[in-house]
């Protein structure tokens, strides 16, 4: 991930209303070793008004961690207006949420999601999903914005 | 409109109950007329046929009456002829007269009654009669011994003349009042016909009338039945109209029952995860603290306090074991009711089940524990198959199986029976234990959600026979129970041999 040709480092932006899991998930991915700059937003507008905002446009690959569960609008709803727009359309976006209903899920890979992760409620459990998370991040690669 | 139904009953039934009881008093009146106007033109023409027969009678006195004076003229003019010419020829008329007088008298005798007016005057004609043929027997005799002259000295005696005078004159008597008698007779026998004829013109009457009301009656008892049948009609498409709404409403709240443990517990896994998060992160800090403790204690044992010793060594450890052991029970719960939302919003899929096999699979996967319990567990071999959906029927098997296993009374060896029966178009499951039983005030509380009864010596959370009762319903069945406390249990499980799709199709 951080070897990107641009030079430019990958920006993940992380979408997640709970600062307790948003934090676990921080923790983790850091433990993983991914050191890239991590944005966070609890709702649902903030996070689109920044990844269509000016900044982002000419600041190189994104990659969005986004929870379903919004306090503004749904997930499904920021999956659908991202993959609908020119320029973020191949940020690839990894839907990490507690929801695991079957439907749900392809409805979300329908949408164009790239990876589905259900938050698994043990935590050992959670922080090894989250740090072999981070070290798919520190390998895959990001197509510039 | 339930309402309405009622209402439409209670206006039919006493009304139709009044009409009728008079109508038919009314036709049962009407009846017995026809039945009375019936006997009577029996009695009558029975009457009639009297009359026929005894006008008969009258004609036939009179004619034999007269043939007595007839026979009684003809033996006096063959008598006459025979004293004037000598001949014996002449004689032909008294001899056949001789030959009938018996048989005339006999049958006259016959036709009349026995005493009275008319008997009097038979008896009277006979003599005569007798007289008149004694005289002439007398003369004829006389001349035929050519005693001529005497014969006619006997003629001259009048006697015979006398005879012939009291034949007539009684003859004529008796005629006479045959005559009468046969007029009475016809008279009465044409007023018989006439009330005859008035007594069935009568009896036609009344059945017109009773016809014309019978059919007033069948007409409005008609309209009146199809009337109610409307309105039964329109109060059973009301019904439906209610029990489909009603069901809707039903469907619409357990969608929303459903919706809301799914949320509820959804939302409830979210801050679980902090709290266990951060209870590990808490954990992993507290192991950090505790190896620079362990350090400092090595090094100067001086500078540690007790108080900071018991906090380090077993407040937190004790803390986070409690935090960790609650989450852990907490996320069951919040599992267990997912599980059983999702439960009530899986689609079943029926297709045919055998039973038998299902039970002898499951009795395998837990024949383990049932060695440990010196239990066997016999599924017989008639139980029926069921078509019904296969994942959700053998979970339910599969708790009850687990369970009767797992609740048996170690003091004896188990013995588990799985038997099935089919009743009509249901199939009936038991499944049997001589276990520990459940006691009567908790045979609704096992199947409620994390509730338990007995001995609290089994590992569980009370999951088990609310999800089994959860899924039962789901495939349109029932279970209930019957236990004895230190006997055993009986779970009874009530399915519909096929399964319907009861509330979807009512609701759609």
């Amino acid at each position: 991930m951080s070897p990107s040709r641009s030079q430019r480092p990958v920006v993940i932006c992380m979408i997640e209303d709970d600062e307790g899991h948003a934090r676990l998930i921080e923790k983790n991915v850091r433990r993983a070793g991914v050191n890239n700059e991590i944005r966070h937003f609890t709702d649902g507008t903030s996070a689109l008004a920044y990844l269509t905002s000016e900044e982002v446009a000419g600041n190189g690959p994104m990659l969005i961690l986004l929870d379903l569960n919004l306090p503004d609008m749904t997930g499904i709803d920021i999956l659908t207006i991202l993959k609908n727009d020119e320029r973020l359309k191949r940020a690839p976006v990894v839907v990490l949420t507690t929801t695991d209903d079957k439907v749900e899920i392809q409805r979300c890979y329908d949408l164009g999601c790239n990876v589905y992760i259900t938050k698994p409620v043990d935590y050992d459990t959670f922080a090894t999903a989250i740090r072999q998370l981070g070290l798919f991040l520190s390998v895959m690669q990001v197509p510039d914005a | 409109m339930p309402s309405g139904v009622s209402d439409a009953s209670a206006e039919i039934t006493p009304e139709t109950g009044r009409v009728e009881r008079s109508e038919i008093t009314l036709l049962i009146l009407g009846f017995a007329a026809l039945v009375a106007v019936g006997a009577a033109s029996v009695w009558l023409v029975d009457r009639a046929a009297d009359f026929n027969l005894q006008a008969a009678r009258t004609l036939e006195t009179g004619r034999q009456t007269m043939q007595a004076l007839a026979v009684a003229k003809d033996a006096e003019t063959g008598q006459r002829g025979f004293l004037l010419t000598d001949d014996e020829k002449y004689l032909l008329p008294y001899n056949r007269a001789l030959g009938e007088v018996d048989g005339v008298l006999k049958k006259l005798g016959e036709l009349l009654p026995p005493e009275g007016e008319q008997r009097t005057d038979y008896e009277a004609l006979k003599t005569a009669v007798t007289e008149k043929l004694a005289e002439l027997k007398q003369t004829v005799e006389l001349q035929r011994a050519g005693r001529k002259a005497e014969a006619l000295a006997v003629v001259e005696t009048d006697r015979g003349r006398l005879a012939m005078r009291d034949i007539r004159n009684v003859a004529i008597r008796m005629e006479e009042r045959e005559n009468k008698a046969f007029a009475d007779r016809s008279s009465s026998a044409a007023t018989a016909s006439n009330s005859l004829l008035f007594v069935v013109v009568l009896g036609l009457l009344i059945a017109a009338v009773l016809a014309f009301f019978a059919q007033v009656i069948v007409r409005r008892q008609t309209r009146t039945l199809s009337a109610a049948q409307k309105q039964l009609e329109s109060a059973n498409t009301g019904l439906e109209a209610a029990v489909v709404e009603r069901t809707g409403d039903l469907i619409r709240a357990n969608e929303e029952i459903q919706r809301f443990a799914y949320i509820v517990s959804h939302d409830l896994r979210a801050p679980l995860v902090n709290v266990m998060g951060f209870t590990s992160e808490l954990d992993a800090s507290r192991a950090v603290l505790k190896d620079q403790f362990d350090a400092f204690k090595k090094r100067d044992p001086g500078l540690v306090t007790e108080d900071a010793r018991l906090a380090v060594e077993e407040d937190l450890p004790e803390a986070i074991g409690f935090i960790r052991t609650s989450t852990a029970k907490m996320d069951r719960l919040i599992n267990a009711i997912l599980k059983l939302s999702r439960e009530g919003r899986r689609v079943v899929t029926p297709e045919s089940v055998s039973i038998k096999d299902l039970a002898e699979g499951i009795a395998r996967t837990v024949h383990q524990q049932a060695l440990a319990a010196d239990a066997e567990i016999v599924v017989e071999p008639e139980t029926p198959p069921l078509v019904t959906d296969r994942l959700a029927i053998e979970q339910v098997f599969q708790n009850l199986i687990e369970n009767a296993v797992k609740y048996l009374d170690r003091s004896r060896p188990g013995r588990v029976v799985v038997r099935g029966k089919r009743r009509g178009a249901m199939v009936d499951y038991f499944i049997e234990d001589n276990g520990r039983g459940i006691d009567a005030k908790d045979h609704e509380r096992v199947f409620e959600l994390f509730r338990r009864a007995g001995a609290q010596d089994q590992p569980g959370d009370g999951l088990g026979l609310a999800f089994v009762r959860a899924s039962v319903r789901r495939l349109g069945g029932t279970i209930s129970l019957t236990s004895e406390p230190g006997r055993g249990s009986t779970f009874l499980l009530t399915f519909p041999a096929a399964y319907r799709p009861q509330a979807e199709s009512a609701a759609s």
